[in-house]
């Protein structure tokens, strides 16, 4: 059998006696695309920031490219070296710059030689377009070149899957598609990547499977096209309203 | 059907960017600051009168009246109308900065300041990266250190008993700055540890020693500790004090630091975690670096404070600044000036507090220059 970018089984967690997230299990194959979504407070973010160690869990099993994840030092940084992540908030470093930022992971962690790390560093942000801002620092750049560097930063790191948290929807309006251009790019490469978000038309373009999260559980999922035109539980019914609404209104999230 | 709204809105006519419109001049500016109404204006000229009847005698005795030299001894400031006595400056000058310590040696305390002022001088330069300042600074403290004690390099030995003066000031100051920031990371990082034991340790530390006046430290340093430290652990009075300065200084270091800490967005280590860096990685590559520069206005402080208490030394019997100049006041020939020679140290005292403190604005600006530009 193949193993897969990110296998889960059996994942439950509580916050105190909050149960936020209920017997999760889902695998990731390797190139394909998972989007997540479901409500505000669903677990989204919980799920995604226990796959790569950021929050503990008290049940379950989760693994990264066949690599099992526990909570020792050592097994904590092999599985983040495997798995990139993409914030809300960009989360860059201020006080370096966007070259820095995207040199510290593979220089200072993985000793890569300087020189050769900038190379890649300069091709990259080629890439998501910001080939002339490597000297800036973040705040010097709007937020869409921000999340972009972002993204540059995490590729750095060759992930075997990249984990993005609602990375748009901190954005002004009309900087969102400019980063979801990249990020289709990116899974048009083959990346493997699970992304929470509810830009449709984003979904629609890349998703291999959407899973719909509710009350810290898989409520249902799909494919694409079948979640947002025939959603099989009220709960996804309701929900795809709600943000099919939101994003008319808006004008921008629904892009054919 | 909708009706037409009552509110209006118009098109601009001329929407092309201008130059704003000319700002008064200075004078007119300060002008109308000073005599902005009747009341102000009557505010202004009293106060102006009273700094006047103030400075006036001031200056007359600290330059017009004051005698500058006396070679034949302090008879000269003794003349009816004399003023201020600088004289006894030139006089006692060798004791006021060197102490105790050989006459025939004092070069060595000589160089020593000048190294030191010259190195703080080239520190406040942008375009001397960081890394060479403070390799720089570490070694001319060590080099300090040889050259007062001697011993090495054909040097005759000095005890420490002997050091005194303004190169014991900065040595002082210096250790504790240098000795007492490694500590504050430490504490601060300590007190927020997950690990209970280490957490109530490091605050129980830095509470104590907050909660106490630094004479208490350096008195239980220098003069409690070695009555129950067995006597072949007995170093001598100086370090004593110096570890009491260190601890001091680092408690309060270490809150400042603390609050740099806490002022740091989660974000940060999260994303630093992400990219699969190390404990230590992030702590010196992302979360310090964005620590310390958040802390440095309250870490200045801290850092000028030290420099002050730099003269509690004079307590404990040793001869830092003030306490040499206390000697050197005390020849009864001259012992009438002694309050110009106390005006000279408070003077060097401003000079270097001063200094200091505006080196700790100008880090602060540099670095909320960066900020602004990182959007913060
Ligand atoms: N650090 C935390 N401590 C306690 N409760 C939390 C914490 N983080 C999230 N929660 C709770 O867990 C639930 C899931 O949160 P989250 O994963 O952020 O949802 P989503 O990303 O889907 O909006 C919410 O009810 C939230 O209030
Ligand atoms: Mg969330």
């Amino acid at each position: 059998m193949e193993v897969k970018a990110v296998s889960v089984s059996g994942l439950n967690k509580w916050f105190g006696q909050h149960h936020v997230l209920r017997d999760v299990s889902f695998s990731l194959a390797k190139g394909e695309k998972i989007v997540l979504c479901g409500p505000s407070g669903s677990g989204k973010s919980t799920l995604i920031r226990c796959l790569n160690g950021l929050e503990s869990f008290a049940e379950g099993e989760v693994a990264v490219a066949g690599a099992i994840l526990s909570q020792s030092p050592a097994s904590l940084r092999q599985i983040r070296q495997m798995t990139g992540m993409v914030f809300q908030h960009f989360n860059l470093f201020p006080h370096l710059t966007v070259l820095e930022n995207l040199t510290l992971g593979p220089v200072s962690g993985r000793r890569e030689p300087q020189q050769q790390a900038n190379r890649r560093a300069l091709e990259l942000l080629e890439r998501v377009r910001l080939g002339d801002q490597a000297r800036k620092y973040p705040g010097q750049l709007s937020g869409g070149q921000q999340q972009r560097v972002a993204i540059a930063r995490t590729l750095m790191m060759r992930p075997q899957v990249i984990l993005f948290d609602e990375p748009t929807s901190a954005l002004d309006p009309e900087m969102v598609h400019e980063v979801l251009d990249v990020m289709e790019e990116l899974a048009r490469e083959g990346q493997s990547m699970i992304v929470v978000t509810h830009e449709m038309g984003f979904a629609r373009n890349v998703a291999d499977l959407v899973i719909f999260m509710d009350a810290g559980a898989i409520v249902e999922t799909a494919p694409p096209l079948t979640f947002f035109s025939r959603p099989a539980t009220e709960r996804a019914r309701m929900f795809v309203r709600q943000i099919g609404h939101d994003a008319h209104l808006e004008g921008v999230a629904v892009r054919e | 059907m909708t009706t037409m709204p009552l509110s209006r809105a118009m098109a601009a006519e001329n929407a092309a960017a201008r130059p704003a419109p000319p700002a008064p001049s200075r004078f007119v500016r300060t002008r109308q600051q000073l005599f902005a109404s009747p009341g102000a204006g009557v505010v202004t000229v009293v106060a102006a009168l009273a700094l006047a009847a103030i400075l006036w005698p001031a200056i007359r005795w600290a330059l017009l009246d004051a005698v500058w030299y006396a070679p034949e001894g302090a008879a000269a400031c003794a003349q009816p109308g004399a003023g201020a006595c600088w004289a006894v400056i030139a006089e006692k000058y060798a004791v006021i900065l060197f102490g105790n310590y050989p006459y025939d040696e004092q070069w060595r305390g000589m160089l020593i300041v000048g190294v030191w002022i010259f190195w703080a001088l080239l520190s406040a330069l942008r375009f001397v990266p960081v890394r060479i300042r403070l390799a720089g600074w570490a070694l001319i403290f060590v080099g300090s250190i040889l050259l007062m004690g001697g011993g090495v390099f054909g040097l005759t030995p000095v005890g420490t008993d002997k050091w005194g003066g303004l190169p014991l000031t900065f040595l002082i100051f210096g250790g504790t700055v240098a000795g007492g920031l490694p500590l504050a990371v430490a504490l601060a990082l300590g007190r927020r540890s997950r690990l209970p034991i280490l957490a109530a340790l490091c605050t129980g530390i830095i509470e104590f020693t907050r909660g106490v006046p630094l004479l208490v430290v350096l008195f239980f340093a220098a003069l409690i500790l070695p009555l129950f430290l067995p006597p072949e652990l007995n170093v001598n009075k100086l370090v004593r004090a110096e570890i009491g300065m260190i601890v001091f200084f680092a408690a309060y270091a270490a809150e400042a630091i603390r609050g740099g800490l806490q002022s740091l967005p989660n974000g940060q280590d999260e994303a630093a975690k992400a990219l699969g860096l190390s404990y230590v990685l992030r702590l010196r590559k992302v979360i310090l670096p964005q620590a310390i520069a958040a802390a440095l206005p309250s870490l200045f402080n801290d850092i000028v404070r030290a420099f002050k208490n730099t003269t509690f030394f004079s307590i404990l019997g040793l001869f830092d600044v003030l306490g040499a100049t206390k000697i050197a006041l005390q020849d009864p020939e001259w012992i009438r000036y002694t309050t110009e020679g106390y005006l000279f140290i408070f003077a060097l005292y401003f000079v270097f507090g001063s200094g200091l403190s505006l080196y700790g604005r100008a880090l602060e600006r540099a670095h909320l220059t960066r900020l602004r530009k990182a959007g913060k």
